[in-house]
């Protein structure tokens, strides 16, 4: 700490229980969320360290998956490990929303909507259209959906409900100019489009591609019918939930080597059976847990193990779909995701062994990188190494899976969607701004003793003090609160009076907030607590 | 977007008689898709509203109950009259054909599809969306009830928006 100790905390229970009490994020874990902040906060149609190896947008690592799956990790972060932390994420998460409504994450659609796959050549062609929200395309729709009422749930936030407040923009400054054109949606229509189109679908669910509709994208759509209809007192997600078991039921939800099935032809009623890899079991595996997990957990423990190589060095990886002929050098060709989902797959049902392995591999053989604070694996197109290790790296696995994984607790998602945050969190003491001097590493509010708990390590290279502001501090009950930054007192009040015990330290009171601005060197611990 | 039905949709009720949407303006519409061979989903679905219609006790009377039929080829006003005074009075069948039909399944964004009856492929079963609608006096969508609500949450649901409904006006 930087500020002079004036006085010793008198705390209720000591601050070593206090601070057992809340698991502090280890420095991947922030190395991970620093990456994903550095990322949202470069400029609009800056892409750097999330170029695809495929062009088009095409793949599963098209910037629309790294966009989400980023905000997803995100959002578990904040939910499970740092709920009292608000202020760490809220710009992070809604930057990602900001990037999703860019051109050149959506624009792809105007070409993928005519159909023709090469899933589905048989499939009539169509002449296409641009609004990628319209018809079809949940592989986009859906997670600008959840994505938004995820914002609200999280941030309390309801700004994305506003009319227009979701736009996506068709307005090229030199070319084709006589055809701009806003699509305006918000966080409730584009909600309600997706429920009538899943209606509309006999909850079999809407088609990605033309004609394509997949198991594992209604599910991003169904977390956010949930959140939704948390937020407006609906009951959507049961009976879509309800109506999507029945659908699958008829086309089978596994398929015949004991795999989720991929997705069913609607313009022929046949289903597709996984023929391209681990990805499709561990993506479905992952999300399907928020609302299946009894089924979820079932197929596990054989199915991952159908995928998984272990080595003798005590770590793990899966090998990556090696598409017809593309052996050899690289997997350009290929979706390389296969590891990441699975990773995410471990993270979810709880497997904490495999994960362990999992992440063991990556950190020794995937090359990570720390670049700006943050920690990540860089794209690798190569398939091996010189030693015949799998080595390949998507953007989508380095830059969201892994760290989703890393970051997520067991049943992370499950719990997300079954007990979301009410008014009741939203009333508790939260660090609700922070300057990016620092890295939050712990917060966590406890009801008892009355004790919001928070660590905050400087981040190297970013001068000047810390400040933050910590909502609802003068709307708790009664009695005198305390605020030590180790062992010593820097601050205390009551419900009237503010008195900085520290000449480094500057703090007011505005409004029912506590506003702190003080020097920081290192790490520290803080806690600030009510004596009734 | 929610379902928006054009007054001048038209269909043929079960006494045979060309009927429009406009021609139930006053009342409110309570709307259920489905068709008679359904063994299933019909016959729980039009039970439940049945007792929650004879549990509204008064408001009732300002409903029409309506069974759209998915399945015009075998759903005659004849066959429709038959199976609807037998078993569920209280609603008014509506057929007509291919073309009337689909558009009023796209009207309420209704999903039905032929399927052959594995246990017999000589007869085919039609799934279909079993979401029932309520429209105002207008015509006007005012909300839908999802398969898994009980009889007490429709009773509910249904009693208090007529109530707000009727307070309003």
């Amino acid at each position: 700490m930087g500020v002079e100790a004036a006085t010793i905390g008198n705390f209720a229970r000591s601050r070593e229980e206090l601070l057992a009490q809340v698991p502090e994020l280890d420095r991947f874990q922030t190395g991970h969320l620093r990456h994903i902040e550095n990322i949202a906060r470069q400029l609009p149609n800056d892409w750097a360290n999330m170029g695809t190896q495929l062009s088009w947008q095409e793949n599963f690592e098209a910037f629309r998956y790294q966009l989400a799956y980023m905000a997803y990790a995100v959002a578990l972060t904040h939910f499970h490990r740092l709920p009292a932390a608000p202020g760490y994420f809220r710009q992070t998460f809604d930057d990602l929303i900001q990037k999703m409504l860019l051109p050149d994450v959506w624009y792809f659609w105007r070409e993928t909507s005519r159909g023709g796959g090469e899933v589905n050549k048989d499939a009539p062609i169509s002449p296409g259209q641009v609004n990628p929200i319209d018809r079809d395309n949940i592989m986009y729709s859906a997670y600008l959906q959840s994505m938004s009422a995820l914002y609200n749930v999280l941030f309390d936030d309801d700004k994305y409900t506003k009319p227009g407040a979701l736009t996506m923009k068709f307005n090229p400054f030199l070319f084709r100019t006589d055809q701009c054109e806003d699509f305006a949606y918000d966080q409730n229509s584009i909600n309600e489009h997706l429920y009538w189109r899943m209606v509309e679908s006999g909850y079999l669910g809407i088609a990605c591609e033309p004609f394509c509709t997949f198991q594992i994208c209604q599910q991003p759509a169904i977390l956010g019918f949930r959140l939704n209809d948390v937020l407006n007192g609906t009951d959507r997600a049961t009976e879509v939930t309800e109506g999507f078991a029945a659908a699958w039921k008829e086309f089978g939800q596994f398929d015949e080597q004991g795999h989720y099935t991929t997705f069913v032809k609607t313009s022929t009623g046949e289903v597709q059976p996984n023929q391209s890899g681990a990805w499709s079991d561990g993506w479905l595996g992952t999300l399907l847990n928020m609302w299946s997990p009894d089924l979820v957990k079932g197929h596990y423990p054989e199915g991952i193990r159908k995928w998984v190589k272990d080595l003798p060095d005590g770590t793990s990886f899966v090998p990556p779909y090696v598409p017809e002929g593309a052996e050899g050098a690289d997997v350009s060709a290929g979706s390389s995701v296969d590891f990441g989902w699975c990773c995410t797959w471990a993270s979810e049902v709880g497997d904490q062994e495999l994960l362990s392995r999992f992440l063991g591999y990556a950190d020794k053989y995937l090359s990570p990188k720390w670049k700006d604070g943050g920690y990540y694996y860089p794209r690798n197109d190569k398939f091996v190494d010189e030693d015949g290790n799998a080595i390949t790296v998507s953007p989508q696995a380095g830059n969201a899976l892994l760290p989703y994984a890393r970051l997520n607790v067991p049943d992370g998602l499950n719990k997300l969607y079954n007990a979301p945050w009410g008014p009741a969190h939203f009333a508790e003491p939260l660090i609700t701004e922070i300057s990016d001097t620092v890295d939050v590493t712990r917060a966590r509010w406890l009801p008892e003793p009355r004790s919001l708990v928070f660590s905050l390590a400087r981040r190297e290279g970013r001068e000047g003090e810390v400040a933050l502001v910590i909502a609802n501090v003068f709307t708790q009950d009664g009695g005198s609160w305390h605020l030590n930054a180790g062992e010593a007192e820097i601050a205390s009040g009551t419900a009237a009076v503010v008195t900085a015990v520290s000449s480094g330290i500057r703090i007011e009171r505005v409004g029912h907030d506590l506003h702190v601005a003080m020097p920081i060197a290192g790490k520290s611990d803080f806690i600030l607590q009510w004596q009734s | 977007m929610t379902p928006v039905v054009d007054p001048a949709l038209s269909l043929t009720d079960h006494f045979g008689k060309a009927v429009r949407f406009a021609d139930f303006r006053g009342q409110y519409l309570l709307v259920f898709f489905g068709f008679t061979h359904c063994k299933v989903v019909c016959p729980r679905t039009l039970g439940k509203l049945s007792e929650a219609l004879d549990r509204l006790g008064p408001q009732s009377a300002a409903l029409q109950p309506l069974y759209v039929s998915v399945d015009p080829e075998r759903d005659t006003p004849e066959v429709m009259r038959a199976f609807l005074e037998a078993r569920y009075p209280r609603f008014l069948g509506l057929t007509g054909s291919a073309e009337q039909i689909a558009h009023a399944k796209a009207a309420f964004r209704v999903f039905a599809e032929r399927k052959v009856n594995p246990d017999d492929p000589g007869d085919y079963d039609m799934p279909h969306t079993a979401l029932v609608y309520l429209l105002d006096r207008e015509g006007n969508y005012l909300l839908h009830l999802a398969p898994h609500l009980d009889v007490d949450a429709v009773v509910t649901r249904l009693g208090k928006t007529i109530q707000t409904q009727t307070d309003s006006e």
